[in-house]
């Protein structure tokens, strides 16, 4: 006992295997995809639809109109009122959960088993007959222009909103927000919604992911409720994403008395497609992805700068943004930009170091099984396979394509998919003390804008 | 009733004062590692706010046999993931990894815990000052409404309670913190006797059990622990309602509604758990019946503070819609919250059985179910509150929860913050 030698990390012992949960993959003949997975210890289950009813599916002077639509499923169907769908379902303890994204929209509900069929059945009726009363409808796009103020005073969705709205322009369904602007929300009417919901919410296009302690009971009552769904979805054109930026800017966003900076860099980046995807999970990991990135490293835990930096790509079905994001005390802004871009330069340069690949393909491996104990989070990965068309396979084997990313790979990715001349920058703040700094940089034209623009 | 939990654990306690608990789950291969140290905020004095929560960010700065930085690095590198966090009652240190890479993170949690002082430096200790201060930009002084916990805080404890001050602390107080208070702090309340190690997870209990005799088993007991600044017995109730009235540049008003109530843990707070999700949770909750149903607000939360020290919180708000008066809000919150005093069993069973729900949703990763096995020992000596704490929610009745809003939600025990957009702008 007394021989313990403190002066070395102990080596990992004999490893536990992790295999990815079993999924069963099935069609209804109304062309719904089914998806089950038995999943976790926890007597509970997710019920999650996933519809092609995301943003890009908006027409422009609709903005706001899929988030309106999913928000409202639950404001009445042919036979129950908002109240009444609401009490029936939390009388079940169930919790029923919206999104909508720019690729899809998800309807989930999660309870206990036991309870599950009935929530399952609440979930389908509100998803194959929702009726959309006026009332319900003005009230929920009240909320909804309150949510667009909330976001334009809160300086963190501010940035993160006006990044997308320069790097993409006004033409593009990227540089727009999912909650839409006040002009397009102001005039959204109950026949827009209608009309959304009729033509999107189809089972052709749609899956029901189906995951945690299921029994047979919640997986008949699926199958016999939305068998009974018919609607047709109404032809789709492409989205437009836009033209593409070709030179840096820089755009502050005055917000006279702010103590900090909050800073959006980047640009339009690859699809969710792009065979570089699994390069691009390493790069961005060194780069700023993980705690111990690169940019973390220096921002945070050597120049004292922020409490955190971080980048990603949003990996869409078209050129999702790439964006660093950090917050830093006022007077480093240029300064805190600065080392961004030398980071930025430095990986462009060299690539990442053999030991930072090794180390970050153990993070990227290491890491699956913990983000995947909950019938949430693995819905959430089995919604990915519906929505972008991967092969069944694909859980399975990503830990070995992330794996086989080699230094040229990531090299020659981040050089592609990383080009600090197109950045578009944003900074919220307060122009005083960094209108300057910033035009001292030489990174490209400032420009200072309203918060209201 | 189906929902009976039943979370197995074994609880032992080495020489040294460390208590441990186990908690075998082999359905995935990962572990949760968990440290709870009996200090937080209420240990700090006067002129120190904000230290224990600096300190905590110390203890990932390295350690005698750790480099500066590499505590990050050997867990990302382990596939795992790891935080650290601070509150009122307590400071904790988690850790998850893949199961075989449970010796390293007992090795990175013992290496602080016992040889801390040798890699403190001046330099570290600036460069995380720098960071906590820009913590408070980010979280209180540039956030809309980032400040209502502060203000709550200051206004429902008097100035000698250990709850008085934010977690967060003031600038100057950060300013004013040296390398000598990190020593004293870590002398003081770093401790194996302390502390409680819970793991939770995919593990061999035999061999988990002689690695944590070999790390934690070899580290010196500390001295007694030192009884909390200030003075923890407060009045059940304030005995007066105080408002503040907050100009911010937000566009949108809001209204917090605080309450002072009974403690975490005693009898009188289960009914403060129902009532908040009775008020808050979910579309048919009462206060979104009366506030967002009817076109008024935004939003309605409410939820008690699980603290321990002579009273606790209970705390709603509500967020404006467009075209709303922040005097029509107040008046709207105050008027929906007097109706839970005609709340009735239905009301009751719902909120009951939505708890049911978001615990068990808790309770899927072995990181929560760790955390909370940490926290019912490190507040009650007893982690079996687990599986029990359930049950006690169940027996709550409609009779106890309007018996509590009579008690405690009238205007003889209320904080009332009004935020509203600065004139001028």
């Amino acid at each position: 006992m007394s021989t313990l030698d403190r002066s070395q990390a102990p080596a990992p012992a004999r490893v536990h295997p992790f295999t990815f949960p079993e999924v069963q993959r099935s069609r209804l003949a109304n062309g719904l995809e089914l998806f089950t997975a038995r999943h976790g210890t926890v007597p509970l289950a997710t019920a999650r639809i996933v519809l092609d009813a995301g943003v890009t599916r908006e027409p422009a002077e609709l903005g706001g109109v899929a988030h309106l639509v999913a928000h409202t499923i639950d404001a009445g169907t042919t036979h129950k009122d908002a109240e009444r769908l609401s009490w029936e379902l939390e009388l079940l303890g169930a919790q029923l959960e919206v999104s909508t994204g720019f690729d899809a929209t998800a309807i989930s509900v999660t309870a206990a088993t036991d309870r599950m069929p009935q929530a399952l059945a609440l979930l389908c009726e509100m998803v194959t007959e929702a009726r959309f009363p006026e009332a319900e409808v003005k009230r929920v796009r009240t909320e909804q222009l309150g949510e667009i103020e909330q976001r334009r005073s809160d300086p963190r969705s501010l940035a993160s909103d006006q990044a997308i709205r320069f790097m993409y322009g006004s033409e593009s369904v990227y540089g727009r927000s999912a909650l839409g602007s006040v002009e397009t929300v102001q005039r959204l009417t109950v026949g827009d919604v209608r009309s959304f919901y009729h033509d999107r919410y189809a089972p052709g296009k749609a899956a029901l992911i189906l995951v945690g302690a299921l029994d047979g009971a919640a997986i008949d009552t699926a199958h016999e409720c939305l068998s009974r769904w018919s609607s047709q979805p109404a032809p789709v054109s492409a989205p437009n994403y836009g033209p593409s930026v070709t030179s840096a800017r820089v755009h502050i966003i005055d917000r006279t008395g702010s103590v900090q900076s909050e800073i959006r860099l980047g640009h339009a980046g690859p699809s969710r497609a792009d065979p570089d995807y699994f390069a691009l999970q390493v790069v961005n990991s060194i780069l700023g992805g993980a705690f111990t990135s690169r940019l973390n490293l220096n921002l945070r835990e050597k120049q004292g700068f922020t409490y955190g930096v971080r980048s990603q790509f949003a990996f869409r079905r078209g050129p999702g943004p790439f964006i660093i994001s950090t917050a830093v005390a006022s007077e480093v802004t240029a300064r805190a930009i600065e080392e961004t871009l030398r980071e930025v330069d430095l990986l462009s340069a060299d690539g990442p170091t053999e030991e930072e690949l090794q180390n970050t393909i153990d993070y990227l491996t290491g890491i699956m099984p913990l983000e995947l104990q909950t019938t949430d989070q693995l819905a959430g990965k089995l919604s990915e396979l519906f929505v972008y068309g991967l092969s069944d396979d694909y859980f399975a084997t990503y830990r070995s394509r992330i794996a086989a990313v080699t230094r040229e790979d990531a090299l020659r990715a981040g050089r592609q998919h990383i080009k600090r001349v197109l950045f578009t920058y944003v900074v919220v703040g307060d122009p005083g003390g960094i209108e300057e700094p910033l035009k001292s940089l030489g990174i490209g034209p400032v420009e200072v804008h309203s918060a209201n623009e | 009733m189906s929902l009976e939990l039943d979370i197995q654990f074994e609880r032992f306690t080495l020489d040294n004062g460390l208590r441990v608990i186990f908690s075998r789950d082999p359905t995935s291969p990962v572990v949760a590692v968990n440290l709870w140290y009996n200090v937080g905020s209420k240990n700090e004095r006067p002129g120190r706010t904000g230290f224990a929560h600096l300190f905590e960010h110390m203890m990932f700065q390295g350690s005698a046999n750790v480099p500066e930085t590499a505590h990050f690095a050997y867990i990302e590198k382990a596939g795992g993931s790891l935080n650290g966090s601070t509150w009122l009652d307590r400071t904790n240190y988690y850790e998850t990894v893949p199961s075989h890479y449970l010796e390293l993170a007992l090795w990175l949690e013992s290496d602080r815990l016992g040889y801390l002082l040798p890699a403190m430096t001046q330099e570290k200790l600036d460069n995380q000052r720098d960071v906590v201060k820009n913590e408070r930009r980010w979280r209180v002084d540039n956030q809309p409404y980032g400040d209502w916990d502060e203000r709550v805080q200051a206004l429902l404890y008097p100035p000698e309670h250990p709850y008085h001050h934010s977690v967060i602390g003031s600038m100057e107080d950060l300013d004013a913190a040296s390398l000598q208070d990190v020593e004293q702090f870590f002398r003081t309340y770093y401790a194996p006797n302390n502390a409680v190690l819970t793991l939770c997870g995919d593990f061999d209990p035999v061999s988990a059990r002689e690695l944590i005799a070999r790390y934690f088993g070899t580290l010196p007991r500390g001295p007694e622990i030192p009884p909390l600044p200030g003075r923890i017995e407060v009045p059940s109730k304030l005995g007066e309602a105080r408002r503040e009235v907050i100009e911010q540049d937000i566009t949108l008003p809001r209204i917090y509604a605080s309450y002072r109530i009974a403690p975490y843990g005693s009898d009188a707070f289960y009914p403060a758990i129902v009532a908040a999700h009775v008020l808050g949770d979910g579309k048919s909750a009462l206060l979104y019946r009366e506030l967002v149903r009817s076109g008024l607000a935004q939003d309605v939360f409410a939820f008690p503070f699980p603290i321990v020290l002579g009273a606790a919180v209970m705390v709603t708000w509500t967020t404006a819609n467009p075209g709303t008066t922040a005097e029509r809000l107040e008046k709207a919150l105050r008027d929906a919250t007097a109706k839970l005093e005609q709340v009735d069993a239905q009301d009751v069973e719902r909120a009951i059985h939505l708890i049911e729900a978001s615990r068990l949703m808790d309770l899927q990763q072995v990181e929560e179910r760790a955390d909370a096995l940490s926290m019912y020992e490190t507040l009650f000596g007893d982690p079996g509150r687990i599986n029990t704490e359930l049950n006690r929610i169940r027996q709550v009745t409609a009779g106890d929860v309007r018996g509590f809003a009579d008690e405690y939600l009238g205007s003889d025990n209320r904080v009332v913050l009004v935020y509203v957009p600065k004139v001028g702008e």
